[in-house]
């Protein structure tokens, strides 16, 4: 056990660094704009999910991945129903507000019907120097890796006109590095916060994620490893034996973040999940060998299982089961945002696939930019209070 | 559809389709597969291929157009499917999954084909429906065309449909007959352009055929393109509307005005948009919904040709494109103002409407409205409130005069 000195050391040293971190999320536009400044850099926005953020980087601009604002986004009403995800109704009204003017640019994946017309309304409302889409595959045959690579070549050409600069193989290949090394460091504090529930609170560790998405991959790949090296000596939390319900997401991203607060204030960890800002992010690495273009494309068709693409082979249901067994997680909460049609039509099978492997689920419907939160805390906690009652709790992981 | 003697054709078309129904269970009995597919679809592959297709989104449409979207759709609620999805998914599903079908019961498949041109809802629901029946499921990806069509876009969907045809070979035990392509393709190219020069008599003025009458007559396009039964069912309706124009039997009569709608008709709703219209001497003169099958393939270049009719539907292009699109119509067949339906089942077509409604007013100096509705779903539609939209719209069209002195049709040559 480390002595009181020590622990506050410790402890401070983690709080200034997640200080750090929150400070960045009250406001990343604000935040962007201040870097872009600074670092005279240019700054290039990207949607969820799967932008190859490494061609962004390569070219010498920041990439700033937008995952909507706080406030209420009424302004996007004027151009987009009401029947619109929140994501995207909040990401437009970001740029509507002129919050995002100082962007050079702006990559929007077509992942569904209503990225695919995102763009154009965006463009015509408010265009930004450079708008555009990044159409890739939605299958994952041997088809689709040619046609991807050229595509990658085709946004390649795209962000060097963007930005002036050529993107070489080997600064690709070094900017592949860089991305692949900050994954690995997210992985690890992923799994500390899951070996050791309590050590790194659900907030802290997503809200790390989500700011990995603009925070200067340099810097924050310094900042987790400062904060690993902390961690890793810290004892606090130990084991299995805390009391702690394992459990596991399924959706896009976790907003708002106070979800995680109700699940770190009922006592729930969150050990697994398939998030666009969670494992589908901190997942993906690209091989560091061959032709990088060729290694971007690689990654992308091997990415897991989510609502918007045609995986073949591998069934997301069954990727959730086993996600959930391998973790040992108890639970499963979906977190589905409201008129988001890729989840809304995968939801069913998914619920009855982990119904019948025996694992209990709940569903949120949640919006970006506002909820009522004590209804959700309290379905939360009866969740939590439910598996804590009805199963083991902390059942080891079945690795 | 009021106050003219029904279209003769029209006993021909329900013999067509009960035809074509009898015809799946036919190959059913012959072990011949069923597969479902998507309305843009490359069906001549099927055709040729000697398998049976199947539109799903045609039962949707046929339940609608009953009233009966939404006990279907209560069904697929049941199991968890959100009301927020595309009407005729929820049809589909809300049928594949009852005991009892009042619609008449959507056929199951033995293989699923999807292409993801038209957009994101198809491929969701119908990978759905292959778990649910068990049975192979094959995605035909059509990236979106923002400017010209691309090499690289059309090599990926050749390659794909190479993969398709092997998957085809595979599964039926028998080499693809490339020969046999060439002609249903041409079939198909022939259906094509008699169902456009139909449409195109829309711009006469008066006119013998409208919008809602290609709703009624399009189940052949849509399902039998590629067959020569389609081809007799067009030349038939054609002969039809050569004698109701000599007859002076007009779509609407005492057309005043003609205008554009966007995009599928409000199935459970039709008669009464249509009387709506014709009541204000109003013809509802296109849309680019029945414009969707314009299809003309070159057959020496079989596969090349079959993606880039495919991949280039309208739905797939980009904002301004889109734009400019309906424009044309609006110049081609001399409209006087357009309605754009944001139809809540539809994402992919109704998302920016809003915007579009503004800068094709500003274009063509033309009145517009957007209504709100849903196009299967009667829960989702406020008769009163699309009715006073509609209100205020038609006043505009007739500040804007009595027809405006154009040309016939600004330039379409009736043959
Ligand atoms: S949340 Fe869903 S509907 Fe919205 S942009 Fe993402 S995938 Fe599309
Ligand atoms: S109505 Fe729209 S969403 Fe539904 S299947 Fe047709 S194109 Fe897709």
């Amino acid at each position: 056990m480390p002595g009181g000195t020590e622990e506050k050391e410790f402890k401070s040293i983690a709080e200034e660094i997640m200080g750090k971190i929150r400070r960045s999320l009250e406001d990343p536009a604000g935040y962007m704009r201040r870097r872009k400044s600074e670092r005279r850099q240019k700054v290039v926005g990207w949607l969820l999910t799967d932008i190859p953020e490494e061609l962004i980087h390569a070219a010498g601009a920041l990439p700033f991945g937008i995952t909507g604002g706080r406030e209420e986004h009424s302004r996007s009403d004027a151009h987009l129903q009401n029947w619109a995800c929140s994501m995207a109704r909040s990401c437009l009204d970001m740029g509507l507000q002129g919050k995002l003017s100082f962007l050079d640019g702006l990559l929007i994946p077509h992942i569904c019907d209503t990225t695919r017309n995102l763009g154009g309304i965006w463009r015509h409302a408010r265009p930004l120097a450079m708008m555009e889409n990044y159409l890739l595959p939605r299958q994952t045959r041997p088809s689709a890796k040619t046609y991807l690579v050229g595509e990658l070549g085709r946004l390649k050409a795209r962000l060097e006109r963007c930005t002036g600069s050529e993107i070489t193989a080997g600064k690709l290949s070094e900017s592949i590095s860089l991305y692949n090394w900050n994954r690995r460091l997210l992985r690890k504090l992923f799994g500390l916060h899951g070996e050791k529930p309590g050590l790194l609170s659900n907030r802290a560790i997503y809200d790390i994620i989500k700011s990995s998405l603009f925070i200067p991959k340099e810097e924050h790949n310094e900042l987790l490893q400062e904060l690993i090296d902390h961690l890793t000596g810290e004892t606090a939390g130990d084991g299995r034996n805390t009391g702690h319900v394992r459990l596991a997401l399924s959706g896009k991203v976790c907003d708002p973040p106070e979800i995680m607060d109700a699940l770190d204030a009922c006592g729930a960890v969150v050990v697994a999940d398939d998030l666009a800002t969670g494992q589908r992010y901190i997942s993906a690495e690209a091989p560091e060998t061959g032709d990088p273009i060729e290694a971007l494309a690689q990654r992308q068709l091997s990415r897991i299982p989510c609502a918007c693409f045609d995986t073949g082979e591998t069934d997301r249901r069954r990727f959730l089961t086993d996600l959930i067994k391998a973790s040992g997680a108890a639970g499963l909460i979906f977190l589905h945002l409201k008129y988001c049609e890729p989840e809304n039509f995968d939801y069913p099978d998914m619920r009855a696939a982990v119904e019948a492997a025996g694992i209990p689920c709940l569903r949120l419907e949640t919006d970006i930019g506002g909820v009522s939160q004590g209804q959700l805390e309290t379905r939360l906690q009866a969740f939590v209070e439910m598996i804590k009652g009805g199963t083991d709790v902390d059942r080891p992981a079945a690795l | 559809m009021t106050d003219r003697p029904p279209f003769k054709t029209a006993g021909l078309l329900k013999k067509l389709m009960s035809d074509y129904y009898a015809g799946g269970n036919r190959a059913r009995e012959k072990g011949i597969p069923l597969v479902w597919v998507t309305a843009v679809f490359p069906v001549e592959i099927v055709y040729a291929a000697g398998l049976f297709p199947y539109y799903p989104e045609n039962f949707g449409a046929l339940a609608a157009a009953r009233k009966l979207a939404h006990v279907l759709s209560v069904r697929a609620e049941a199991r968890g499917y959100s009301f927020d999805l595309c009407g005729y998914a929820r049809c589909g599903i809300g049928d594949s999954c009852a005991g009892e079908h009042p619609a008449g019961e959507i056929e199951r498949p033995d293989m699923v084909f999807c292409c993801n041109t038209q957009c994101g809802s198809l491929p969701k629901w119908f990978q759905s429906a292959a778990r649910f029946y068990g049975v192979p499921y094959f995605l035909l990806d059509s990236p979106m065309i923002e400017g010209a069509s691309t090499t690289l876009g059309r090599d990926y969907f050749v390659a794909q449909l190479k993969e398709m045809i092997d998957f085809i070979e595979i599964s039926t035990g028998r080499a693809f007959d490339f020969g046999r392509l060439a002609e249903v393709m041409a079939l198909s190219t022939e259906t094509c352009r008699l169902w456009n020069e139909i449409l195109d008599t829309a711009a006469l003025r008066p006119a013998p055929f409208g919008f809602f009458d290609a709703c009624f007559h399009m189940a052949p396009i849509v399902t039998m393109r590629g067959t020569r039964e389609a081809v007799w069912y067009y030349r038939e309706l054609k002969k039809e509307l050569e004698s109701r124009m000599a007859g002076k039997i007009h779509a609407v009569p005492g057309e005043r005005h003609k205008i554009y709608w966007d995009h599928i008709p409000v199935w459970p709703k039709l008669r009464w948009f249509s009387e709506y219209f014709s009541g204000r001497g109003a013809l509802v003169a296109a849309s680019q919904y029945t414009h969707s099958w314009t299809y003309s393939f070159d057959t020496s270049r079989p596969l090349e040709s079959l993606a880039e009719n495919y991949t280039g539907a309208y739905i797939n292009r980009s904002f301004e494109q889109r734009v400019q699109m309906k424009i044309n119509f609006i110049n081609r067949y001399g409209l006087d103002g357009f309605v754009l339906f944001s139809n809540r089942s539809c994402k992919p077509n109704s998302f920016g409407l809003y915007d579009k409604q503004k800068v094709i007013s500003r274009r063509t100096g033309l009145p517009g409205v957007v209504i709100e509705g849903d196009m299967s779903d009667l829960r989702f539609f406020s008769e009163e409130q699309v009715k006073q939209r509609l209100d205020v719209f038609i006043e505009q069209l007739e500040k804007g005069g009595e027809t405006q002195d154009k040309k016939q049709g600004g330039g379409i040559v009736w043959k």
